[in-house]
């Protein structure tokens, strides 16, 4: 980065300045090193696969009998974004693309931006429970009748939730 | 990659403005070429305190600081910047800082993101608890006007945070006009913790 910190700022500043101890920071590194291994592992939790998410849409547009350029465009969402969102178990949607798709397929949109990735989860249960249904479901064309319980069940459980 | 910006520092021999280069991203030659200058300053300042019977508690506390190993430690990670101050081929001031994974404590601002100055120090010939007179001032304000501005850059509006050591406590406190926050509790040696507001970092670059 370049900076633009002015001759005529430094001199105003000079005086105040002339004789200062400026040091700061923790005595030893041992703060530091907890702070890269925290950054660490939060990049760690950011990239984790969000398998519940895209299960989840992908089952509740094939209930309502949508293709995804239907979805795409109703929830005026991009198509490939919706390809990412259901092929791609890493891929994290913008809060924004969630809550247009939460509108269109009656979710609750909270527990949409948790399941995406948006937001921590921080009930273990409801964890559970979305790890539990992404096991349940295949994708096929058409949805098994263990994929409709499968889903009745977890958005039922959704709605459920405050 | 490293930038350079030009500077300038007050020379206190001549009380001129003498050119210097800020650079963000200070590279492994030029650590370990100012860790080296400054071990050896340091070492002939300590044996000076040393003669004179100066207590070790009141020396220098960051005289241990290893400039190489905090490179070392932060090198493979973007949110970590060190910048440095030049000046006649020589590295007048360090300062390593975080971009990510600090928030604010102030609670008009609690929660939001900050740039938490990790480690800021002069070369010890700058440093009036080291020598008696100073080289070059300036250094310290030219690093934490970075730290802001790329706060800003970053979209903190230049919200800074970072542990005084006691001696620098004063600057801190009436020449950035930062908010003391007292002793961190967390912090082994309860250093004192400052942070600037966005009004105080837009006042301190006026």
């Amino acid at each position: 980065m370049n900076f633009n910190i002015s001759k005529e700022w430094l001199l105003r500043h000079a005086e105040k300045d002339d004789k200062v101890e400026i040091s700061a920071g923790r005595l030893d590194l041992e703060d530091l090193i907890a702070h890269k291994r925290a950054l660490g592992a939060s990049k760690e939790a950011n990239e984790a696969p969000v398998p519940a998410f895209g299960k989840l849409i992908n089952l509740c547009r094939r209930s309502k009998g949508l293709s995804m350029e239907q979805l795409a465009e109703r929830a005026r969402v991009d198509l490939s974004e919706l390809i990412n969102i259901e092929h791609d178990l890493r891929y994290r949607p913008e809060p924004r693309t969630v809550y247009q798709l939460s509108g269109v397929l009656d979710l609750p949109n909270e527990k949409l931006l948790q399941l995406s990735g948006n937001m921590v989860i921080r009930d273990m249960r409801f964890e559970q429970s979305a790890v539990k249904f992404a096991a349940r479901s295949e994708s096929v064309d058409k949805l098994s009748r263990e994929e409709h319980r499968a889903l009745e069940e977890f958005v039922k459980y959704l709605s459920e939730q405050k | 990659m490293s930038d350079q910006s030009k500077v300038y520092l007050k020379d206190r021999r001549t009380r001129q403005l003498v050119e210097a280069i800020l650079i963000d991203g200070v590279s492994k030659d030029e650590i370990d070429a100012a860790d080296t200058d400054w071990r050896k300053a340091f070492n002939e300042a300590l044996a000076v305190l040393e003669k004179a019977g100066v207590p070790k508690s009141q020396w220098p506390q960051h005289s241990h600081w290893d400039w190489r190993k905090k490179y070392q430690v932060t090198a493979d990670q973007l949110a970590y910047r060190i910048l440095g101050v030049e000046c006649q081929k020589q590295m007048q001031g360090l300062m390593l800082i975080a971009t990510a994974g600090h928030y604010c404590r102030i609670p008009s601002q609690k929660e939001k993101d900050l740039v938490y100055v990790h480690f800021v120090a002069t070369a010890p010939w700058n440093s009036p608890i080291v020598v008696k007179e100073p080289t070059y001032a300036l250094v310290g304000r030219i690093l934490i006007a970075a730290a802001i501005l790329i706060s800003q850059a970053e979209e903190f509006a230049g919200r800074t945070g970072l542990h005084s050591l006691p001696q620098s406590e004063s600057w801190y406190r009436d020449n950035c006009g930062m908010t003391d926050l007292g002793p961190d509790p967390s912090d082994r040696s309860k250093l004192t913790y400052f942070e600037m507001t966005p009004e105080q970092a837009n006042k301190f670059l006026e």
